[in-house]
């Protein structure tokens, strides 16, 4: 019994919430207008789903597309700055500008010279995700243990050799961590990028039917459309999750949650 | 003369008796100053407002701004719309506003593209490669483009109130107010567009309209009436009068706009007859009638925006604060000897 | 007659190394290592073993004098053989995957290294697990297959840097008799870093003591033990006099007043 209400505690934490909000806005008579309830919400979910599920996947897409490129340009570039102390040390610091500067001003920029919308939000979801791959995995590229170094050096290890059978899995770690971070970050851009620039016709995610929402008054589907974003956020989590315990889950302090057994 | 001393008389026993009740209001605006919104700033730099009882604080709009939510919310007591859309989006999702007065006879919402690029005709609009449109439009008028006149989502691109893309690009088309944009774009890229205002094609709607909740209608009328009625006359003089004063209150409150734009407005808004044409020169500024409401609602349906079911039209604008004819008047004696 | 002494496997004349921070590592060692031969370095810290272990290894340069190693010689692909304090296992592959590293490294494909890994294994007693990963195994295991790993590409001379110090007793003793039994089957030159006494007297053959500040060899103990050596050596009464040397000497090692050059 109590494993069960061990492995039911977040469901159950969600649903109480979820009741409080539906008594409390119905008790205090709050209208739809300004705050919905959950049944209200749903209702409106079920209503709006043709448009909201393609909107849904337009996001998705969008979130995927800019996080597998964050992935791979992540990757590369922190490979080629493992590679060559000065390129890190030129190129760097623009990565870090990339990082800083708020989307919100730049994604208006990006769809003006961009033909293509789509390619836009890309770009604008890239530049928030990219930079915490590229650094966490820098930094796990960097962070192999001194004594393999050595010994791959004494076996005459070629830099090929170094960079895929030491280096790559001593920075899994450290990517993945990078990766989870991404994961969030890279709908959040895509979310800020087509909100603060907007898109119209087919080319539109949920940003955009909550724009519509807002400018139409209908809160509920305004409710319905972040709802399904929370959901895409919370997935992403749960998936890279997983993919951390299965690809670290033999080996890596960070998902060893037992002891180790002793026999010598 | 004798009637002179009537009107001191009357101005000043006004005065006291408002020395005794200054009513705080805030009336929310949807952009930042300019001078479609002239009347209001008139009303409040002449002491109009002040005259009527009221100390009226006017907050702006503006490009990321959406003062819309604040009126229901009770943060505000008074709010601008550009268009009826907005009127029929709150009643069809029960938000307990109406309308109580429509300034503009006319919508001055216009397209504007490059003279000598084949947009003279209207019809070849909807072929421009980009239309640069706001959210605002994207998601209300656009719709009846679309529906209506056949523009295409594919060529829709954000407009985010900066003429770069447009000046940028000979075959661009944008939006704008069709007696605000096209002085900027004479400024800033020395030519004159070709201005198609939506409202020679169909878009019948009112605007400028003012805001209210019902409860405030219900409960307050002669606050309402008040409101309107200080508002008509500010806009009066505003148009006819000595607007220098409400010059200088835009100004200040929108340090972008200069003297000569706000001068070149007023121009275009007596020409295209945004103001004072139509019901407005019969009945006062801020006439509105329940037939035209209806019509320009039909076409809405027609156009596929909302289901006839979707909003009961009585519950849009009330009537009975305005067309009493008031300002007429007042327009004449400033009218020029 | 003249008989011709078989060249040292490893040999350092006269060798010194300064570092480029200006540390004077080692002043003007000179020893030999032969095939066969179990030799400790025996010394407190800071008196350059690790440096000797390297220079042998080549992973570092001499400053001046002679070094000669397979190493440095080139003469056979992984003639040199190293084993760190630190099992120093990748924590993501397996047992085997570690083990058959050196091998994979020159080339071969896991089928045809498959053999020679799991003799190694055997030999060091990890036959059962092989698809472990280094996180499921004790410290004494983990060394073990730090040894596999060493054993695997039949090296010339195996380098040793202070391995069992992390050990309790037990496991230090049992990977003592262990290491001695591989060495002499082998019959690898063993060059052994330790500051254990026992361990040193126990296991090797020559024991160097080393001062430190600037690193030299002060002593050398020659210990007269048949191989193979029993367990029952550790309580003899000359075990304890080897001890007591060792120990006198280490002593003199920190006394020594620094040599100024």
């Amino acid at each position: 019994m109590k494993r069960i209400l061990h492995k039911l505690l977040p469901a159950l934490t969600l649903l109480t919430f979820l009741l409080l909000w539906e008594l409390g806005v119905r008790w205090a008579n709050i209208p739809a207008y300004t705050l919905p309830t959950p049944s209200v919400i749903v209702l409106s979910l079920i209503d709006h789903w043709p448009s909201l599920a393609l909107s849904w996947w337009f996001t998705i897409k969008i979130t995927l597309g800019a996080l597998f490129l964050a992935c791979l340009g992540g990757v590369l570039i922190a490979s080629v700055f493992s590679l060559s102390p000065q390129i890190e040390r030129a190129f760097f610091p623009i990565a870090v500008v990339l990082q800083v500067t708020p989307i919100v001003a730049i994604a208006p920029l990006m769809l003006i010279y961009i033909e293509s919308t789509t390619a836009a939000l890309l770009l604008c979801a890239w530049i928030v995700a990219f930079f915490p791959i590229l650094s966490n995995t820098v930094t796990g590229l960097r962070a192999t243990d001194r004594n393999l170094v050595e010994l791959f050096r004494l076996y005459r290890a070629s830099p090929w050799q170094r960079l895929v059978l030491l280096r790559a899995p001593a920075a899994l770690p450290y990517f993945l961590t990078g990766l989870k971070i991404s994961g969030g970050l890279s709908l959040i851009g895509a979310v800020t990028a087509e909100m603060v620039a907007g898109s119209a016709g087919r080319q539109t995610g949920l940003a955009s039917r909550i724009l519509e929402a807002s400018f139409r008054t209908e809160t509920p589907k305004m409710f319905a459309a972040l709802a399904l974003l929370v959901l895409t956020g919370v997935i992403i989590f749960l998936l890279f999750n997983a993919l951390s315990r299965l690809l670290l889950g033999g080996w890596h302090s960070s998902e060893q949650s037992h002891t180790v057994d002793h026999n010598s | 003369m004798a009637l002179r001393i009537v009107q001191s008389i009357f101005l000043l026993g006004l005065l006291l008796s408002a020395a005794h009740a200054q009513q705080a209001v805030t009336f929310a605006t949807n952009w930042k100053a300019q001078a479609a919104h002239g009347g209001f700033y008139q009303a409040v730099a002449d002491g109009t407002y002040k005259k009527y009882g009221l100390d009226v604080t006017i907050r702006q709009g503006g490009p990321q701004v959406n003062n819309r939510p604040l009126l229901p919310a009770r943060r505000i007591d008074f709010l601008m719309t550009g268009n009826l859309l907005h009127s029929f989006d709150n009643v069809k999702n029960g938000i307990p506003v109406v309308v109580v007065a429509a300034m503009f006879q006319k919508d001055p919402q216009a397209l504007m593209a490059h003279p000598g690029q084949g947009y003279e005709n209207f019809a070849a609009l909807k072929n421009a490669p980009t239309a640069l449109i706001a959210k605002d439009g994207q998601f209300t008028w656009w719709q009846w483009l679309k529906m209506v006149h056949g523009f295409k989502d594919e060529t829709l691109k954000p407009y985010n109130y900066n003429l770069g893309p447009f000046l940028a690009q000979p075959k661009a088309i944008q939006q704008g107010y069709s007696v605000a944009e096209p002085i900027y774009i004479q400024e800033q890229g020395k030519f004159k567009p070709v201005v198609h205002l939506l409202a020679d094609h169909g878009f019948s709607t009112y605007s400028t309209l003012i805001e209210a909740r019902t409860e405030t209608v219900k409960n307050n009328p002669d606050l309402v009436q008040r409101f309107v009625d200080a508002s008509v006359i500010g806009w009066v003089n505003f148009m006819y009068g000595d607007r220098s004063a409400a010059n200088a209150l835009m100004m200040k409150d929108n340090p972008e706009i200069s003297l000569a734009e706000i001068e070149a407005s007023v121009v275009l808004m007596k020409q295209q007859g945004i103001v004072d044409s139509g019901e407005a020169q019969t009945m006062g500024i801020g006439a509105m009638n329940a037939a035209r409401i209806q019509d320009f609602f039909n076409q809405m349906v027609k156009a596929g925006l909302y289901q006839a079911k979707d909003v009961d039209l009585s519950k849009v604008a009330t009537t009975q604060f305005v067309n009493k004819q008031l300002g007429i008047d007042l327009k004449k004696s400033l009218a020029p000897k | 007659m003249e008989i011709s002494t078989p060249l040292p496997t490893a040999e350092l004349v006269n060798t010194s190394k300064q570092f480029s921070t200006g540390v004077l590592a080692l002043s003007s060692v000179s020893l030999s290592i032969s095939s066969g031969e179990f030799v400790t370095l025996l010394g407190p810290s800071g008196c350059g073993k690790s440096t000797v272990l390297r220079l042998i290894a080549g992973l570092e340069l001499p400053s001046s004098g002679v070094l000669r190693s397979p190493a440095q010689q080139h003469i056979q692909e992984y003639a040199t053989a190293f084993v760190f304090q630190e099992p120093t296992l990748m924590p993501w592959a397996s047992v085997f995957d570690n083990v058959w590293l050196p091998l994979r490294l020159q080339g071969s494909s896991r089928d045809t290294s498959c053999a020679r890994v799991d003799a190694a294994l055997k030999s060091v007693g990890l036959e059962d697990f092989a698809h472990a990963y280094p996180a499921q195994l004790s410290g004494g295991m983990k060394m073990r297959a730090s040894i596999a790993r060493a054993l695997i590409t039949d090296p010339k001379i195996l380098l040793m840097d202070e391995p069992f110090a992390a050990l309790d007793d037990f496991s230090r003793h049992r990977l003592n008799d262990d290491l001695l039994h591989w060495q002499q089957e082998r019959s690898i030159a063993t060059l052994f870093v330790t500051h254990n006494i026992a361990e040193a007297v126990f296991l090797s053959s020559r024991v160097l003591v080393m001062g430190a500040r600037p690193g030299r060899i002060i002593h050398e103990v020659t210990i007269d033990e048949p191989y193979p050596r029993r367990p029952a050596f550790r309580e003899s009464m000359r075990f304890v006099d080897y001890c007591r040397a060792l120990a006198t000497a280490l002593g003199h090692a920190t006394e020594q007043p620094q040599q100024t050059r």
